[in-house]
Order: C-alpha cells, then sequence, then structure tokens
C-alpha cells in the first residue's frame, strides 16, 4: 500500500487533480488573470465534454477497430433524449443526463447488430449514413401522403425545426453564497466530475477482460474467435459502450449550452470527432486526452499558427482558416502517424533507460545473433 | 403510370449524377484503396480551374481538354505530396489526410473564387428542349451525364482488364509487397490512380457545374450521396457505381414522390443499409478473403 501511494504517478495524478479542482478559480489571483477567464472556464467545461465522447469513439474505433464516422448521431440522440427529459418531464438534470447515457448506450448496442456484417469503408459509410439522415428524422412530423402517423411524429418531441430551448443553468444557492460560484465554475464542476469518473471508467475497462477481448478482435477477428472470444457480443458491447459515452457527452453539451436544434451536430463535427482521436493516439486514454485538448483549442491553435505566416496579412490568411487548419492537418498526421500519444510512447521506449528487453532485442537484431523466430519468441514474453 | 415513368426519368437523371462521381471513387478505391473524402471538391476546384480557362466567352471544348490535363497533373500531385507519407501508417490516416485536403480546396476556392455561385457554359449539344422518351421528358444534359458515366464506366472496365497499366495498377491495391516484387512502380501506380480520378472528377465536376451551379460547396451533397451509390453498388466496381448511382437516384426519388419529401433522404439511405446487410460488399463487390 505504502508503495503504491509513493509511486510518481500517483504524485502526478494528484497534482493533476489539484489543478482540475482549482483552476476555476485561479484567474481571481494576479498572475493568472493575464491568461485565464471565464471564456476559459468555459473552454474547459467544453474540453470535459469533448472527453467524454472522444473517450468513447476511442473505445469503439482505437480498441475495437471499429469505425464510426457518424458518432455525432449518438451524441445528438443523447442530447435530445436529456433534452425531452428535462423540457417536458422535470426530471433533474443529473437523472436526464444519467437516463441519456444509459438509453443512448442500448440504442448503440442494438444499433452494433447490423454493424456486425459490415466493416471497414462499408462499416464508415453506413454509420456515415445515421448523421446524414439524422437533421430530416430529427424534423419529421410523421405525414406519409397526407396522413398522420402518430408515433412517427418525432418533432413533436423534438422541436422541429426550432429544435429545444431550456431555461439556463442555476447554481445551487448554497454553492453561490458559501464559494461565490458562477455558472460557467459551477458548469466545470460537473461536466469535469463526468469526465474524471468516465475516464476512470474507461482505463479500467481497457485493462479488463473486456478490453482485452476488444484489442483481440481488433488485431484478428478469426484469431481472437479461436480464442474464445464471442466476437458478436463483444462488437456490440463495444458499439454500446461507446454509445454510452457519446450520449452522456451529447447531455452534458446540452446542460451547457441549453439549446439543441437539428443542425446542433452534423456532419463535419462527426468527421472532427474521428479526425482529433486519430490526431490524438488510437487505443490510449492519454490520446483521448490529446484529443480533446486539440479539439477544444483548434480555433485558438489556427489562429496562433495564422498569426506567425510571414506576409500572412498580404496572401490573405484571414480569410483562408480552414486551409491553415487542413494544412496542419496533413501535415501533423504525416509527422506523428501514431497520433501524439502514441509518438511520445515510441520515444519512450526509443529512450536509452527505456524498456531494457526491446533494448537488448534491437541489439540482438543489429548483431545478428539470432533468427527473425527465435526473435519474435523473445520479444512476445 | 405516366407520372410513375417520369418520376423514373427523374430518378435516373438524378442518379447518373452520382455514378459518374461514384465511378471517380471507385477508381481511386481500386486502384489505392482509400476512400477519398476530397473526391467532390477535387473536382470542384478542377471546374473552377475550368471556369478561368473558359474565361466567360472562350471555347467549351478548349476548357474542357485544358482541365482534363490539370486534373491529371493535379490529382498525381495530391497522391505524391500529401497521401504517399502516409502510405505506410495505420489505415485511417489516408481517410483523415482526404478531409484536411477537403479543409484546404474548400477553403482556397473560397478565397480565390469568392462563394457566390458562378454560371457555367454546357456545350452546344447539351442545349435546347428536353428530349421525349416515351412519355417521360428528360434534358438533354441529364442524357448526356447518362451517356458519359456510361463511356467512362466502359473505358475503366476496359483499362482495368486489358491494359498492362490497369493490372498492375490492381496488383498494386491488393498487395503492394508482391506488386514491387514483380517489378511494377509501385508509388508510380498510386500516383497514376490519383491523376486518373481526379480527371473523371474533373468531367463530372463540369458535367454538373450547369445544372448545380459552380461555387465551393457545389460537390457537398452530392458527394454524399456518391458515396453511399458507391457502397451500394461495390466499392470496386465500376459497374456497382452506375447501378448504385441510379439505384440512389430513383429511390430517393420514388421515396420523395410517394412516401414524402420530406423524408426521402432517410428511405433512400434505410434502403441502403437494407441492400448492404444482404449483401456487406455491395451488390457486385467480391469477398475479401484474408489469409490468417
Amino acid at each position: 500500500m505504502v508503495r503504491f501511494i509513493l509511486r510518481p504517478r500517483t504524485f502526478v495524478l494528484l497534482a493533476a487533480l489539484a489543478i482540475l479542482i482549482a483552476f476555476p478559480y485561479l484567474y481571481r489571483l494576479p498572475f493568472f488573470s493575464n491568461f485565464l477567464s471565464d471564456f476559459r472556464t468555459f473552454q474547459a467545461t467544453r474540453f470535459a465534454i469533448w472527453l467524454v465522447i472522444l473517450m468513447g469513439l476511442n473505445l469503439l474505433t482505437g480498441y475495437s477497430g471499429q469505425i464510426s464516422l457518424g458518432h455525432a448521431a449518438f451524441v445528438a440522440v443523447g442530447a435530445y433524449i436529456a433534452a425531452i427529459l428535462m423540457s417536458n418531464s422535470g426530471v433533474p438534470v443529473f437523472a436526464a443526463i444519467f437516463a441519456a447515457a444509459i438509453l443512448t448506450g442500448l440504442i448503440g448496442f442494438l444499433m452494433g447488430i447490423p454493424a456486425l456484417r459490415l466493416s471497414g469503408p462499408y462499416l464508415a459509410i453506413a454509420t456515415l449514413a445515421l448523421i446524414i439522415v439524422l437533421p430530416q428524422v430529427l424534423k419529421f412530423g410523421g405525414d406519409i401522403r397526407g396522413h398522420h402517423v402518430a408515433f412517427l411524429d418525432l418533432a413533436s418531441h423534438t422541436g422541429g425545426v426550432s429544435g429545444i430551448r431550456l431555461s439556463t443553468p442555476r447554481v445551487p444557492a448554497s454553492m453561490h453564497n458559501s464559494l461565490d460560484m458562477n455558472v460557467d465554475q459551477w458548469l466545470y464542476y460537473n461536466c469535469m466530475l463526468a469526465a474524471v469518473i468516465m475516464t476512470g471508467i474507461a482505463w479500467s475497462v481497457t485493462r479488463s477482460r473486456l478490453g482485452r477481448a476488444l484489442i483481440a478482435l481488433r488485431d484478428s477477428e478469426i484469431g481472437a474467435q479461436q480464442m474464445g472470444v464471442n466476437v458478436s457480443l463483444y462488437k456490440m458491447t463495444a458499439f454500446g459502450l461507446s454509445s454510452l459515452y457519446a450520449g452522456a457527452g451529447g447531455a452534458l453539451y446540452l446542460y451547457q449550452m441549453s439549446y439543441l436544434g437539428p443542425t446542433s451536430f452534423d456532419i463535419l463535427f462527426s468527421l472532427t470527432l474521428v479526425v482529433m482521436i486519430v490526431l490524438g493516439g488510437l487505443a490510449s486514454i492519454a490520446g483521448a486526452i490529446f484529443a480533446a485538448l486539440i479539439m477544444t483549442l483548434r480555433l485558438d491553435l489556427t489562429d496562433l499558427i495564422a498569426g506567425h505566416i510571414p506576409f500572412g496579412d498580404r496572401i490573405g490568411i484571414e480569410s483562408s482558416r480552414g486551409a491553415v487548419f487542413g494544412i496542419l492537418l496533413i501535415v501533423s498526421i504525416i509527422f506523428t502517424p501514431r497520433g501524439i500519444a502514441g509518438n511520445l510512447q515510441k520515444r519512450k521506449e526509443a529512450r536509452p533507460g527505456g524498456p531494457r528487453k526491446s533494448r537488448i532485442a534491437a541489439l540482438v537484431a543489429k548483431i545478428g545473433l539470432v533468427s527473425r523466430e527465435k526473435e519474435a519468441e523473445e520479444s512476445s514474453d | 403510370m405516366d407520372e410513375f415513368i417520369q418520376q423514373f426519368a427523374t430518378g435516373l437523371s438524378t442518379g447518373s449524377l452520382y455514378a459518374i462521381i461514384a465511378l471517380a471513387l471507385v477508381l481511386i478505391y481500386r486502384s489505392t484503396g482509400v476512400v477519398n473524402f476530397a473526391q467532390g471538391d477535387m473536382a470542384m476546384f478542377m471546374t473552377f480551374v475550368a471556369w478561368s480557362i473558359w474565361n466567360g466567352d472562350g471555347h467549351f471544348w478548349i476548357a474542357f481538354f485544358a482541365t482534363l490535363v490539370i486534373a491529371f497533373a493535379f490529382g498525381a500531385l495530391l497522391e505524391m505530396i500529401t497521401l504517399r507519407p502516409v502510405e505506410t501508417g495505420p489505415v485511417l490516416n489516408p481517410i483523415i489526410v482526404t478531409i484536411g485536403l477537403v479543409l484546404v480546396m474548400e477553403s482556397l476556392a473560397l478565397r480565390i473564387w469568392q462563394g457566390q455561385p458562378k454560371p457555367f457554359p454546357s456545350p452546344a449539344i447539351f442545349k435546347g428542349a428536353p428530349l421525349s422518351i416515351g412519355p417521360a421528358d428528360v434534358s438533354r444534359t441529364n442524357v448526356g451525364v447518362f451517356c458519359m458515366s456510361l463511356l467512362i464506366m466502359v473505358l475503366i472496365y476496359l483499362f482495368f482488364n486489358y491494359t498492362r497499366v490497369g493490372l498492375a495498377m490492381r496488383a498494386t491495391a491488393q498487395n503492394r509487397v508482391a506488386g514491387s516484387l514483380v517489378g511494377i512502380r509501385v508509388g508510380r501506380m498510386l500516383a497514376m490512380g490519383w491523376a486518373l480520378s481526379a480527371m473523371v472528377g474533373a468531367v463530372a465536376g463540369m458535367l454538373l457545374a450547369p445544372t448545380l451551379f459552380l461555387s465551393p460547396s457545389m460537390m457537398a451533397g452530392a458527394l454524399l450521396f456518391a458515396f453511399a451509390a458507391a457502397v451500394l453498388g461495390g466499392l470496386d466496381s465500376p459497374v456497382g457505381a452506375i447501378v448504385g448511382g441510379l439505384t440512389m437516384g430513383v429511390v430517393q426519388n420514388m421515396a420523395g414522390t410517394y412516401i414524402g419529401s420530406d423524408i426521402d433522404i432517410t428511405i433512400a439511405f434505410l434502403v441502403i443499409i437494407a441492400i448492404l446487410l444482404i449483401r456487406p460488399r455491395g451488390i457486385f463487390g467480391r469477398k475479401a478473403v484474408q489469409r490468417v
């Protein structure tokens, strides 16, 4: 136990936790007020929401190897469930978010059944279809050739084109009085708490039987099957779990924005999610955190870089931000093909003080003492 | 009945639009194994180039063929600069690069040619009164697009099945190592795949620009349907691209007419996914058998 507490990682985690707790109040201190503000707190809340969503997508695409280009559809479903629960039935916020996550997870689990038959680009386009049709479905009034079909009338629940507007969240009086907490800070703590818990869950999932099964079926479906992994069940579970994350993220997004419309989540957003998890690093918890960071700061990053391009104002950099971001994207994929987390990991392994086994293996390979088979044997144990 | 036939013909016209972009997607998938999200924007960009060459009163066909040459070089360059480096990396990386290209090209097109839609000339043979085919009226442009997509399909078929380069490209797409071992210049084949598909895309763009109006977001909607069409037909089958595109157009139009125009896309995609569940590799796609 003592050894566990004294591990350097424990201190890093505790320090991170302390920063997370103090963050929304830091800007009231003299030094931090230069670069922190309520807007940064808002952004940090957004980071927490993106983290939940991207963590789920990473479980699906990174760990189980199934591509979903339409993941934003699940985010939207979660947000709408939460919105309908909060606006019509007066369900308490936390119950609504929880219910939205569970229900979206269930829907995702069932959506996993058709996904079982598809793979690669076919699965990618089929999932993309979800987000393509979403606005039409949300706006559908249930009129088929002049007949009104009541159970197909989704617009009456979703508010159709105008969407759903909720009253802005209120800070509980006790918090407001004792800690002088404003709405941004209140939202920050709620979303960040959810993000920390769900990151913890994802961390333990990836190190459990489920996580190992998912990795096995990503690397070789037939191999996993031979080892007794129930491929169908685990694939569906991966879909369900990542949808649960998406639903929770969507509900939190709604809670922060208090507004939801049929175009709140579009195709570009959906593709951006995939881009971000690849940039951050697939199949890695740290990767999802990097991904959420980039996603939150992508506009600031683009501005920063656009501002440093020589003669930028002469070639009209102002109106070509999209191009700057696109080039940034391509360049970073070229130079960090395994994402930020993947490349950090690689550097760690290549460092002189890195894992000894790989160093010895590299040395042995260099001298050519053992045959390739032997080398493979050694590195596998 | 006449209404049905007319709607069917309209569906075929829309479908041939999807089919021709789907052909470009199939071409690139078959020769490089990449699902190209930038296909629509490459076509849009080349159409703007054609517009600049035409410059208001030039000769249509001069602009047309000059653009084809430029498109060939453009496609090859894109492959060599942006895709070659991610070639050997994880499978998702080329897709991410094509998404990056989408952002770059849309932004640049907006910067260079501005957002308002521009008139684009259509060749003289496409002008004039709609043709009457049985009880249905079809515009000449649509007939032209339809014929052109059939022509391109036949050319692609012949190219991939009867020319050395085409066969080499297929070999490269299937197994790069084996391809290079028998002396195929793999890099050159990949660049060629992109170059040819940029050309097909440019043809699609120039044929569609008179009806869609030339603007930076011209292809955004059509590309998604073309994707669905390509997947429906089978991503490696040119015939599938045509059949898929036409099916997509007809289903969408029928659903719009007989069920409700506010739900047509949803119905079309439901039909596509239903077909995919029966044939997971598309109607004409072949099942990939992998050695363990």
